[in-house]
C-alpha cells in the first residue's frame, strides 16, 4: 500500500497533537524501522571500534585546527536547511525532517568519497568522528534554535526524545570502544561492518522502501526533492569555496567540502524513528531518507569532478585491512 | 688489535671485543633463544586496522622445524642451497627464514615490489631453487620463472597464523575489495600445507638437528642483494658467523640497560628483507626475547597508529623519512608513544632537524648508526648510554675497526677526509661469484665502503658523503649531505635534496629539490638561509619546488633519479651512464 504525499501530509493536520495515539506510521513499516534502526547500531558500533578515549581528548583539547569543518557542519549546515525550508514553503513535519537532516554530523561515507577525490583521509575521519562528538549538544541546539518557528505551524521537535535518542546511540559506541580495547581483531571486525552496513542501509533502503513507496515519490512536489537533492551541493560548495577563500590546501579543502555536505543519513532516518511517531514520522522521515539515497549519487558526481581537477597522480581503490 | 680512540667512549659495560660467538649457527640461535623464551609472544603481525596475529617463540621454533623438514625431505633441498624469501613483513617471514636456516640453505632476501626483470635477475644470478613467495605478487612468476632454476613455489598469505575469522575476512577484503590476489597460473604449494607436510615428516622420526651438521661460522647464511655503486645488483655472501657476530656487535653496543632482555617490544616498520630489519630487529630484538610487531606496509605512516595505540611500544628502528613522516602525523604529535625508551636510524643520514624534534616530541633518545649491506650491516653507532653527537654515524662497534684512507689507501689523520674503510667479523665473505667485484671492495681484509668520512680525535666518524653523489663546484667538494641537513633545518622545508648539474664556469653548480609544507618559504628565504651556513660554493644557485622526491623502496632519496631527469644536453654524464647499468 502505497501512499500520495497529500495523504501522508493531510493525516498529520487532522491530528491532535498527541501523537501517540496515532496508528502505525505508514511510510516506513514497523519491519523497516526496526531494520533501520538495528542497522543504525550496527554503523554506530562500528564508529565506536574506531574510537580511542585519544580521540576524545583530542577533540577536546586540540579543536582549533577543525574550526572549520566545525562551523561548516554546525553552523552553515543548519543554516542552509532553514533557509530551504523558509523558501520552499515545506508542510511543517516535512520541513523538521529538512532540519534535521542539516543538524546531524558528518557521515562515515564522506571518508570514501574523500579518499576517492583525493582529499585528506585523515582529516576526513577527524572530521567525522568530531563532528559526531559535538553532536550531543550541537544537534540538539541547532534544531531549537531553527525549529522555533516551526512550532505556531504546529510541529514542536521533540528536542528531548532527541538527546535520549543521541544519547543511547552512544551505548553502542562505548561498548565497541570498550571492545577494541580488549580485543583489536573484533574491534577491527566492527570497524569494517560497520562501513558495510553504511552502504547496506542504502541498498535497504532501494529494495524495501521504494517500490513500496512509488506513489509517494510520484506525488511528493519538486519543492520537497528540492531539500534532498541540494542540501549536500550547496553545503559541499559552500564550505569548499569558504576553505579556499581562507587559503586551505586544496585538497583540505576538498575533504571539508564533502565532509560538510556529506550527513550521516542513517543517523538522521534512525533519530526520526527514535524520536518521532505516527504521521510526524512518516513526514519527517521523507527527506532523510531521500537524502540518504540522493546523496550517493550526487558525492560520486562530485567526486568525479574533483578528480578530474587533480589527475597528477591516480590512486587505486583504498584497502579497508 | 691496538688502541683505539674510541674505546674510551664506550659506554659503561660495553667492552671493546665481543665475547667469543658460542653458538654454532643461527640454527642453534633459533633455538637457544625460543627455548629461553618458549611462551613469550615473538611476534605480532598488525594490520593497518589493527587487525593481528601473534605467534609465541616455541611456535616459531616448530614451524620452522616444519619448514625445514619440508626443504629437506619434499624441496630435496641440499646444504647451501638458496631459498629465495620474497614477501611484506609477515608471520610467515621469521618462519621461513628460519625454516631455511636449520634446512643448512642460504636465504635470498628478495624485495616484493621488483619488477619482473629485477626478480628474474636476482633469482637467476643467485641460483636459487626454491621460492616463497607473497600471494599478492605470484602473478609475474610464468614471465620469471623460465629464466631461473627454482623448481618449486611455496606461496604464502598475508593472514598466515592469523586467527581463522580475521584471515578469512582479511581474505576477502583482498580479493573482493582490494583485488589484490591474482590468479596463479603455475603449480605452487601453500605455506600451510609445506608446513603440515613437514610437520607429519618430523612425526614419521625425521631428524631436523641433523640437518645443521657440518654448519658452521663459515658456511653462508644468505645472499643479501644490493645495488652497490655500480649499478649491478650482487649478492652479499654473508655468513652464520657474519650474522651472529653483528647480532652481537649491536646488542653488546646498545647495552643490556637498554635493551632490556624479556621485555622489549619492539615496532619493526622496516622490511624484513632490507639487512637492517634482518640483523637488528629480527636476528638481535629475537635473542633477547623481545615481542617484535611487524607492519606490512608503513605506508602512509597512518597505517602505523593501530601499532601504536594497541601494544606498549618501547623500541623502533628507521630510516630518516620514517621519522620524518611521523613527525607530521597529528595523532602521533598529540600521543608521542608512551612506553618508547629509544629508537635506532640507519639506512640513511638522519637530518640533524629531525633528531631534535623527535626527541622533543618523544622525549626519547634517538641514535643514528652506519652499515652497508657488506657489513652483515651494523658497522658503527652512536651509544645510547654514552654521548650522542648528532650527524655522526658515532664509533665502530665492539670488535669493529675502521678508519679513513686516501686514495692510496693509506691512513690519514683525524679531521681528514677520505674513503671509509672497515673491518670486523660481520663483514661479508665477498659477492657471490663476481671476484672482480670483490677485488675493488675487500683488501687485504679491509672493507672499501665507498662512502667519504671525517673522523674526530675521540673516534667519531662523520659522513660526509657518498662517493658519487659529490659534487665538484670550481675544485671544491660539495656534499649533497651537507647542504640537504641545512635546508631541512629551515622552516618551511620538508624534504630537500641536492644534485650537481653541468655548469660552463665551474664545472658543476649545485641544484636543490625541496618539498615545502606550508606556509612554504620563498626561493630568495632559502637561498638566504643557506648563505648564512655554508660556504658560498656550496649555496644551490637553483631551488625547485617539487610535490614529491624520488624515493627508493625504504625511502632514501634517489639523487640519481633526480640526475636522471635532466636532459643529455645539460648534463654530460651522469655516475651510471658512465659505468652503465646492464640491468637496461
Amino acid at each position: 500500500m502505497s501512499h500520495t504525499f497529500d495523504e501522508i501530509v493531510v493525516a498529520t493536520l487532522q491530528e491532535v497533537p498527541e501523537l501517540a495515539d496515532v496508528p502505525d506510521a505508514a511510510v516506513v513499516t514497523e519491519f523497516e524501522q526496526i531494520m533501520l534502526v538495528a542497522l543504525l547500531f550496527v554503523i554506530m558500533f562500528g564508529m565506536g571500534a574506531s574510537l580511542t578515549p585519544r580521540d576524545f581528548l583530542s577533540a577536546i583539547k586540540k579543536p582549533a585546527g577543525l574550526i572549520i569543518g566545525f562551523v561548516t557542519q554546525f553552523a552553515i549546515m543548519p543554516l542552509i536547511a532553514f533557509i530551504m525550508v523558509l523558501t520552499l514553503n515545506l508542510p511543517p513535519w516535512v520541513a523538521v525532517g529538512a532540519l534535521l537532516m542539516g543538524s546531524v554530523p558528518g557521515g562515515t561515507t564522506s571518508n570514501i568519497f574523500t579518499y576517492f577525490s583525493k582529499g585528506n583521509l585523515a582529516l576526513s575521519v577527524l572530521m567525522t568522528t568530531n563532528s559526531t562528538l559535538f553532536a550531543l549538544v550541537m544537534t540538539p541546539l541547532a534544531l531549537s534554535i531553527y525549529g522555533a518557528g516551526l512550532v505556531a505551524e504546529g510541529a514542536e521537535i521533540p528536542i528531548q526524545n532527541i538527546i535520549v535518542t543521541l544519547v543511547i546511540l552512544l551505548v553502542p559506541v562505548t561498548i565497541a570502544m570498550w571492545v577494541r580495547s580488549k580485543n583489536a581483531n573484533v574491534g577491527a571486525v566492527l570497524e569494517l561492518m560497520g562501513g558495510v552496513f553504511g552502504i547496506f542501509v542504502i541498498i535497504f533502503l532501494i529494495v524495501t522502501w521504494v517500490p513500496r513507496n512509488w506513489e509517494l515519490l510520484l506525488t511528493t512536489p519538486w519543492n520537497v526533492y528540492f531539500v534532498p537533492i541540494m542540501l549536500g551541493p550547496i553545503g559541499i560548495g559552500i564550505a569548499y569555496g569558504l576553505s579556499k577563500l581562507l587559503r586551505l590546501h586544496p585538497m583540505n579543502a576538498r575533504t571539508v567540502g564533502l565532509e560538510t555536505g556529506i550527513q550521516n543519513g542513517p543517523l538522521a532516518i534512525g533519530i526520526v524513528i527514535l524520536s518521532f511517531s505516527g504521521a510526524a514520522l512518516d513526514q519527517a522521515i521523507l527527506i532523510p531518507v531521500l537524502y540518504s539515497l540522493f546523496i550517493v549519487i550526487i558525492a560520486t558526481f562530485i567526486t568525479l569532478y574533483f578528480r578530474r581537477a587533480n589527475l597528477a597522480e591516480e590512486q587505486d581503490i583504498p584497502s579497508l585491512l | 688489535m691496538p688502541a683505539h680512540p674510541w674505546t674510551s667512549q664506550y659506554p659503561e659495560g660495553t667492552s671493546p671485543e665481543i665475547a667469543d660467538v658460542t653458538l654454532p649457527h643461527l640454527a642453534a640461535f633459533v633455538r637457544d633463544a625460543a627455548d629461553r623464551y618458549a611462551d613469550a609472544i615473538a611476534f605480532t603481525q598488525c594490520m593497518p586496522n589493527g587487525m593481528n596475529g601473534s605467534l609465541r617463540y616455541r611456535a616459531v621454533d616448530d614451524l620452522s622445524d616444519a619448514f625445514a623438514a619440508y626443504l629437506r625431505e619434499a624441496c630435496e633441498l641440499q646444504p647451501g642451497d638458496r631459498v629465495a624469501l620474497q614477501m611484506p613483513n609477515c608471520l610467515s617471514y621469521p618462519i621461513a627464514a628460519f625454516g631455511v636456516f636449520k634446512a643448512g640453505g642460504v636465504l635470498v632476501n628478495t624485495n616484493p615490489l621488483y619488477t619482473a626483470s629485477e626478480m628474474t635477475h636476482q633469482y637467476a644470478d643467485s641460483g636459487a631453487q626454491v621460492l616463497v613467495i607473497i600471494d599478492m605478487f605470484a602473478d609475474r612468476l610464468p614471465e620469471v620463472l623460465p629464466n631461473t632454476d627454482i623448481e618449486k613455489v611455496i606461496t604464502v598469505k598475508v593472514g598466515d597464523f592469523f586467527p581463522p575469522i580475521i584471515a578469512g575476512i582479511i581474505r576477502l577484503v583482498q580479493r573482493y575489495w582490494d583485488r589484490s590476489i591474482p590468479t596463479i597460473d603455475i603449480p605452487h604449494t601453500p605455506f600451510r600445507e609445506a608446513l603440515e607436510a613437514g610437520r607429519k615428516a618430523i612425526d614419521r622420526g625425521v631428524d631436523v638437528e641433523a640437518y645443521m651438521d657440518g654448519l658452521d661460522h663459515d658456511s653462508l647464511a644468505a645472499l643479501q642483494y644490493t645495488g652497490g655503486t655500480t649499478g649491478v645488483s650482487k649478492g652479499a655472501m654473508l655468513t652464520h658467523g657474519n650474522l651472529l657476530s653483528n647480532t652481537r656487535q649491536m646488542l653488546d653496543m646498545i647495552g643490556e640497560a637498554q635493551i632490556r632482555p624479556g621485555t622489549e617490544v619492539v615496532l619493526t616498520a622496516l622490511p624484513l628483507y632490507h639487512v637492517f630489519a634482518f640483523t637488528v630487529n629480527l636476528l638481535g630484538f629475537f635473542e633477547v626475547g623481545a615481542r617484535n610487531i611487524l607492519i606490512p606496509s608503513p605506508r602512509p605512516p597512518s597505517n602505523l597508529k593501530r601499532a601504536f595505540e594497541n601494544y606498549p611500544i618501547t623500541w623502533m628502528t628507521g630510516v630518516n623519512t620514517l621519522f620524518s613522516a611521523l613527525l607530521k602525523e597529528r595523532w602521533f604529535l598529540e600521543y608521542p608513544p608512551d612506553h618508547l625508551r629509544a629508537s635506532a636510524a640507519g639506512g640513511m643520514a638522519l637530518h640533524t632537524a629531525v633528531a631534535q624534534r623527535w626527541r622533543e616530541v618523544t622525549g626519547t633518545e634517538i641514535v643514528e648508526g652506519y652499515g652497508l649491506t657488506e657489513a652483515s650491516p651494523v658497522l658503527s653507532f652512536n651509544p645510547l648510554s654514552g654521548e650522542i653527537r648528532d650527524g655522526t654515524i658515532g664509533i665502530p662497534v665492539p670488535s669493529t675497526e675502521m678508519r679513513i684512507v686516501d686514495e692510496n689507501g693509506e691512513p690519514v689523520p683525524p679531521g681528514t677526509s677520505g674513503e671509509i674503510v672497515a673491518r670486523g667479523p660481520q663483514i661479508m665473505e665477498g659477492y657471490w661469484q663476481r671476484p672482480e667485484a670483490n677485488e675493488d671492495v675487500l683488501k687485504n681484509g679491509w672493507l672499501h665502503t665507498g662512502d667519504i668520512g671525517v673522523m674526530d680525535e675521540d673516534g667519531y666518524f662523520t659522513i660526509v658523503d657518498r662517493k658519487k653523489d659529490m659534487i665538484l663546484v670550481s675544485g671544491f667538494n660539495v656534499f649533497p649531505n651537507e647542504v640537504e641537513d641545512v635546508m631541512t633545518q629551515l622552516e618551511g622545508i620538508a624534504e630537500a635534496a641536492v644534485i650537481g648539474v653541468p655548469d660552463e664556469k665551474s664545472g658543476e653548480q649545485v641544484r636543490a629539490y625541496v618539498v615545502a609544507e606550508d606556509p612554504a618559504p620563498t626561493r630568495e628565504e632559502i637561498i638566504a638561509h643557506c648563505r648564512k651556513h655554508l660556504a658560498a660554493y656550496k649555496v644551490p644557485k637553483s631551488v625547485e619546488f617539487r610535490d614529491d622526491l624520488p624515493k627508493s623502496l625504504v625511502g632514501k632519496i634517489l639523487r640519481k633519479d633526480l640526475r636522471a631527469e635532466l636532459p643529455d644536453e645539460q648534463f654530460g654524464f651522469t655516475p651510471e651512464s658512465v659505468v652503465g647499468d646492464p640491468r637496461k
